[in-house]
């Protein structure tokens, strides 16, 4: 932010010969009145928090968060998690849920897409009904998922009875081994009509022209889609894609919700997790430390996030 | 990738045989997902209209002996305890959507035309620091965020949400509005400047008008997150009279956790505005992302 620059200092970098960025700052102060909203709350809500859990990380704090108590204890809370078998657990979890999420609602959107891209009678309707979950919120879904699968009186238990597929209603969410899943199907049902919505927004920048010519030239449907279609979606898609893992690996309502982490661990990914630490058990230090170690995660997933959302403007050059 | 690969005939067949292959893959795959789709949400309305003793029986009514719409009276009654609080939440869920879109696109327009328009040294860097906000979870920002509100006294108010909320949304509002505006013509705008125009005379009367599908999707957007936003209601705020709608929802069924009639027929109602403003508005939000985001 060198905008904070006093003038005179200004006028001083500003004599022949000194650095031409603090020039070029100089003759756009005023373009950065456009952005500086913006970046004033960035700052407040972003800047400032990200320091002050860096800071935290290293310190053995009290509960109750009466941090004038918190004691310097440098790299413990790391060593901590890194040697904690609920670490690699919830990793895993981690790894799982964003993968299995991502690539399932990537495929389920993106064939929903190529399905309604013809014109049909209802197609306007049908859309409109398979984006929906999207806009609920995920409270909503999780109680109603939570009340589908309920080990009772749940409909689809009762479905496998009927059908003789079980002799009492499976348990779902209360299954070390079928937890995890099940509450995946959940996140794909919300997920899958983002993906279907960029898909047919992409979709719609092919052009017919191209698809016709390939059509003359006798490409059959899967040719005409792998040559024609496809390489023009490349963008949208990893856009998409890098999009939906982020979401997801983010994700936090739906396992809060609809399980808590439970049982045992076994639907725990890392928010949920540092959720719990911190304003569950109040170990804001080590919660602070996993952020950190998210964080840095992050930011390589971030890299080649940037480089898709990027890759669109640099193409283009600076008109 | 989609289903539709797997399931096309494969070899000599003639060639609209073929294409009525693809046609028909891809109807059973529409079917399929508006299965999955619309099922769990027809139980919801279902559940909602029976009473709680024919919701709690194996095997299950598929449809009500007795429909009854006492859940939806009993949250909507002004009388009864449960309807204020209902009420309550639903006004504040309002108070707080409504506040925070308005403020999301007042700042992000001018953020977006600067960052298509502008060269000024930092913009890329700008530029990427904010989309790089959207890779980061809640979770890490709340307990600095939560200190934070507590110093500036803005814990246990709707302003810690609106401020947090605005953040959120903005990343994705800029990147979209920004597509917009690099693809509207600069020489429309210097047409409107040679005619005596202030540069923010031409934004007003030129750039605006051709953005707005562009500000309607992002208000959209910023709506249906701040309406849907848990986490940090649920970390911010405590008094039962603050409460927004989900995470009001959440702390009223952990004490009446046999209720699902109730507990649907809210979850209905919570969904109803933001489904319905979606609707309404769903071509803008296509429109936007097809103009906007998705370029080559």
């Amino acid at each position: 932010m060198t905008i904070v620059t006093g003038k005179a200092e200004v006028r001083r970098r500003l004599q022949p010969g000194r650095s031409g960025v603090l020039r070029k700052i100089w003759e756009h102060r005023a373009d950065y009145a456009y952005v500086l909203p913006a970046i004033a709350v960035m700052l407040i809500v972003i800047a400032y928090p990200i320091y002050y859990t860096i800071e935290l990380s290293f310190f053995k704090t009290p509960p109750g968060l009466q941090l004038r108590d918190k004691s310097f204890i440098g790299f413990d809370n790391y060593t901590a998690i890194l040697t904690s078998e609920v670490f690699w657990k919830v990793t895993w979890n981690t790894l799982i849920w964003t993968l299995g999420s991502t690539f399932i609602s990537f495929v389920l959107g993106f064939g929903a897409a190529l399905a309604l891209h013809r014109d049909f009678i209802g197609r306007g309707i049908l859309r409109a009904i398979l984006i929906i979950p999207w806009v609920i919120s995920a409270v909503a879904a999780s109680y109603i998922w939570k009340w589908i699968y309920h080990s009772d009186f749940g409909i689809i238990g009762a479905v496998l009875v009927g059908l003789g597929l079980a002799d009492r209603p499976p348990n779902f969410i209360d299954n070390v081994s079928t937890v995890l899943p099940s509450l995946i199907v959940v996140n794909i049902w919300r997920e899958f009509p983002f993906a279907m919505i960029m898909m047919m927004a992409g979709l719609q920048t092919v052009p017919d022209q191209l698809l016709r010519a390939a059509e003359v030239d006798g490409a059959n449907a899967w040719q005409r889609f792998w040559h024609v279609t496809f390489p023009h979606l490349r963008n949208v898609s990893t856009v998409t894609i890098l999009l939906l893992a982020v979401a997801n690996f983010n994700s936090f309502i739906i396992p809060w919700i609809m399980t808590g982490g439970g049982p045992s661990n076994a639907s725990h990914i890392w928010i949920t997790h540092i959720y719990e630490l911190a304003f569950g058990r109040q170990r804001w230090g080590v919660a602070s430390a996993y952020s950190v170690l998210l964080f840095l995660m992050l930011m390589v997933l971030g890299y080649f996030y940037v480089r898709a959302l990027a890759g669109n403007d640099r193409k283009e050059g600076s008109a | 990738m989609s289903m539709t690969v797997e399931t096309a005939p494969r070899g000599q067949t003639r060639r609209s045989m073929r294409v009525d292959g693809w046609r028909w893959a891809g109807r059973i795959f529409l079917v399929f997902m508006l299965l999955y789709t619309a099922l769990p949400m027809i139980w919801m309305l279902i559940t909602s209209i029976k009473s709680g003793f024919a919701a709690m029986q194996f095997p299950p009514q598929w449809w009500p002996d007795q429909p009854t719409l006492a859940s939806y009276e009993k949250l909507l009654d002004p009388q009864n305890s449960v309807g204020q609080d209902f009420l309550r939440f639903f006004w504040n869920s309002l108070f707080v959507s409504t506040v925070t879109t308005i403020l999301s696109v007042i700042v992000a327009v001018p953020a977006a035309y600067a960052f298509s328009r502008f060269s000024f040294p930092g913009r890329n860097f700008l530029f990427f620091a904010v989309l790089l906000r959207n890779m980061f979870p809640a979770v890490i920002f709340l307990v600095p965020l939560f200190i934070l509100m507590r110093a500036i006294g803005l814990v246990n108010t709707h302003g810690s949400l609106i401020l947090t909320y605005l953040t959120f949304g903005l990343p994705l509002a800029i990147w979209l509005l920004k597509g917009f505006y690099d693809n509207i013509p600069v020489q429309l705008e210097q047409a409107a400047r040679i005619d005596g125009a202030t540069r923010f005379q031409a934004f007003i009367l030129i750039v605006m008008p051709l953005s707005t599908p562009g500000i309607i999707a992002t208000a959209i957007y910023s709506f249906i997150g701040a309406w849907n936003e848990y986490i940090y209601a649920y970390t911010f705020l405590s008094k039962n009279d603050q409460l927004t709608l989900p995470v009001g929802i959440q702390r009223f069924f952990s004490e009446n956790t046999t209720d699902f009639p109730g507990l649907m027929a809210a979850s209905f109602m919570m969904s109803v505005p933001v489904v319905v403003l979606f609707l309404v508005l769903q071509r803008y939000f296509v429109r936007a992302l097809t103009e906007g985001a998705v370029k080559h």
